[in-house]
């Protein structure tokens, strides 16, 4: 029981950056170069291991400019609308894509080894679909200590294990926001003169084969914070039908395993055929939605179990899989020898993981906060970038867009004058409203909370939407809202996890009203509407944005603006 | 138990794996005595804190759950599938 809590701090700041991963920390060295003051929140507890890629990262998608005719932002941009399934924003696309090879330049100077320490040279592949040899392959197990380096250095505040759980307005203006630390409950009122949100994904959101919650392929303590917290103030958010999942070893939600199919593993099915062609040219090469979508199909005719068989490969490449297994989850390898899987000698038992709600699996369009191509969205003062907003792709997609982020809202910060004032009375009850979780008797868990909001995405939102479930998941997550407030709270941790289970039911809700609202299917099993399992571009090229209403979202649309595209005729409208 | 530590291996005033921990799960308050693992339903298994680790002084302990999951994989592909089944093909392709 908690029975008193330190009184708070009241902070001032002109650009509070809320997430201290990759684009968090870019964004801290943008908005510090320009002389902005800056502080940074994370819940993690060290800035060189906060975020997505805190345990190490192995590739990058980069444009060097280094000769070939493909290495250029031109020529990828014009790829983009094909690979996004013509569902993307190119304005901000762009800004993300011409800065590319600047930010590669700026990472070296900062101290990442990008070149191959024997060759001198970039080891480049072509993969995710890309038309090039974009992705760098590197040792990043330090890259985000380097960049956390840059930032400690930049003389930043930096708050560690600090949730931010509201953001302050005044006259429809963000200009701050309200946090606690996790572990001594102390109440932090941040007053800011810009607010960049860079908080990640959304995760927990539905069951796995282990059925762990926190057994996760991505980072499960991203639990769309940032989402929430906007679209509670009225942000706009854009393309949440669009869901992600990827192929996953039965029991562990890890990532890691596309570098299986990349160094050439084949999937089997039960009667041991060999059926990725059956659903792409390229086989086990093809795109992670469509691998995910063949499991799926082949599980519901029957085939399964479905499993991942290395046995063919030769052994020089077997040896290097055992190698970089662990690259992005350093436990892979063990849970490998603990079932005693020898990939020489049998092929393994694989399946579908939870959803995450990131970019639907495809580079360049995010599932997020809308915003534009100076990172700015809709609400006066507030940015965003990565993996939270509606551009999102991968350590260089953060980084970019963070950086231009922290140069904007310290643009913004500038013009802005001082910091606005508050009354007693209203960083009270802001303070209540966050601490409102404890001692509540007869209350309900977080995890009990979280559970039902899995149980309602698992089954009503799922891989095969339709209009009936999708409506009965609606009804049944605006049901569960009314309960927020029996969320009961033991201690500062759990406080975390309840507001984290409000996050997570949010973005469940916005999940579930977008892809109500698109009524066809795009994107294999990102979004597969089963009463309309067609690609319906006459009607549908265009962007599913939402807005809070008082009981659930406003739907509206924003047409995509690509030349010649069937979107082009649409103009949004409201309905 | 999601994670063992070594209590001979682990170096006292120490707190790497409470820092390192992603999601707050190990204590180390005390930096004389053991970590404690205080929130282990929430573990999710990444490894950091045994990768890190100065003295190898942490493992990771899979449960049952991940080892040998009976999980049926259509139950993680959602309800009512009588509903959906007779109108389902596979996605088109793009």
């Amino acid at each position: 029981m908690i029975t008193s809590r330190p009184v708070g701090q009241i902070l001032d700041t002109d650009v509070l950056i809320i997430g201290g991963g990759v684009a968090g920390c870019l964004a801290a060295i943008g908005a510090t170069e320009m002389g902005a003051r800056v502080a940074v929140i994370d819940k993690g507890g060290l800035l060189e291991r906060c975020g997505s890629i805190a345990a190490g990262v192995d590739q990058i998608l980069a444009v060097a400019e280094d000769g070939p005719e493909w290495d250029t932002p031109d020529y990828l941009l014009q790829h983009i609308p094909k690979l996004t399934d013509y569902i993307v924003d190119m304005k901000p696309v762009e800004t993300f894509v011409r800065g590319l090879p600047a930010m590669l330049r700026k990472l070296e100077k900062l101290g990442v080894p990008f070149r191959d320490p024997s060759t001198g040279r970039y080891f480049r592949h072509r993969t995710f679909g890309l038309p090039g040899e974009y992705h760098i392959d590197f040792d990043g197990s330090k890259f985000k200590p380097k960049i956390s380096r840059a930032v400690i250095d930049s003389k930043a505040e930096i708050h560690l294990r600090t949730m931010a759980v509201n953001l302050l307005t005044r006259n429809n203006q963000v200009v701050g926001a309200s946090a606690f630390h996790i572990r001594t409950g102390e109440f932090y009122f941040f007053r800011s003169k810009a607010v960049i949100l860079v908080t990640g994904d959304t995760n927990r959101l539905s069951r796995n084969s282990s059925g762990l919650p926190f057994d996760s392929w991505h980072c499960p303590y991203n639990t769309g914070d940032a989402q929430a917290m906007a679209a509670r103030h009225g942000a706009f958010l854009a393309n949440m039908e669009f869901t992600e999942n990827t192929v996953t070893p039965k029991g562990i939600s890890s990532q890691g395993t596309n570098s299986l199919t990349g160094l050439g593993a084949h999937f089997i099915n039960a009667k041991g055929e060999r059926f990725m062609f059956k659903y792409d040219p390229a086989g086990e090469r093809a795109r992670r939605d469509i691998l995910t979508s063949a499991i799926v199909s082949e599980t519901l005719a029957g085939n399964a179990p479905i499993y991942c068989d290395c046995r063919h490969l030769p052994a020089d490449i077997l040896a290097r899989l055992e190698e970089t297994l662990g690259v992005d989850r350093p436990s892979l390898p063990r849970w490998f020898s603990e079932r005693g899987i020898d990939l020489k000698k049998e092929p393994f038992e694989v399946t579908v993981s939870e959803f995450s709600s990131r970019r639907g699996g495809v580079y360049f369009r995010g599932s997020g906060i809308l915003i534009d191509e100076k990172t700015a969205t809709n609400l006066v003062g507030l940015f965003a970038a990565g993996d939270c907003c509606t551009v999102s792709g991968g350590i260089s997609g953060a980084a970019v867009m963070g950086y231009e982020a922290g140069k904007q809202a310290c643009l913004f910060a500038r013009r802005n004058g001082a910091e606005k004032a508050f009354q007693d009375r209203e960083i009270e009850m802001e303070r209540e409203r966050l601490f409102s979780p404890y001692n509540k008797p007869g209350t309900i868990s977080p995890r009990e909370y979280e559970d039902q909001v899995r149980e309602i995405v698992t089954d009503y939102i799922g891989y095969q939407r339709t209009e009936s479930k999708l409506r009965k998941a609606i009804e049944n997550l605006r049901s569960l809202k009314s309960e927020e407030h029996s969320i009961g709270a033991r201690d500062h941790h759990e406080l975390m996890r309840a507001h984290e289970a409000r996050n997570i039911r949010e973005v469940a809700e916005m999940v579930a009203t977008a892809a109500l609202e698109r009524r066809e299917s795009r994107g294999s099993f990102s979004h597969f509407r089963a009463d309309f399992p067609n690609r319906d571009d006459a009607n549908w090229h265009k962007m599913i944005v939402l807005k809070k209403r008082n009981a659930g979202y406003e739907v509206d649309y924003r047409p995509i603006g690509l030349q010649g595209s069937p979107g082009d005729k649409n103009n949004a409208h409201t309905h | 138990m999601p994670i063992l530590i070594n209590e001979d291996l682990c170096v006292k005033g120490c707190t790497l794996c409470d820092q390192f921990c992603p999601g707050d799960i190990i204590y180390r308050l005390d930096p004389e005595k053991t970590p404690v693992i205080k929130y282990q339903d929430e573990c999710w298994y990444c490894g950091s804190c045994e990768e890190y680790c100065p003295t190898d002084a942490v493992q990771i302990v899979f449960p049952d759950e991940m080892l040998h999951s009976r999980t049926q994989a259509e139950s993680l592909f959602g309800n009512s599938l009588e509903e959906t089944k007779s109108n389902y093909e596979a996605p088109s392709k793009p």
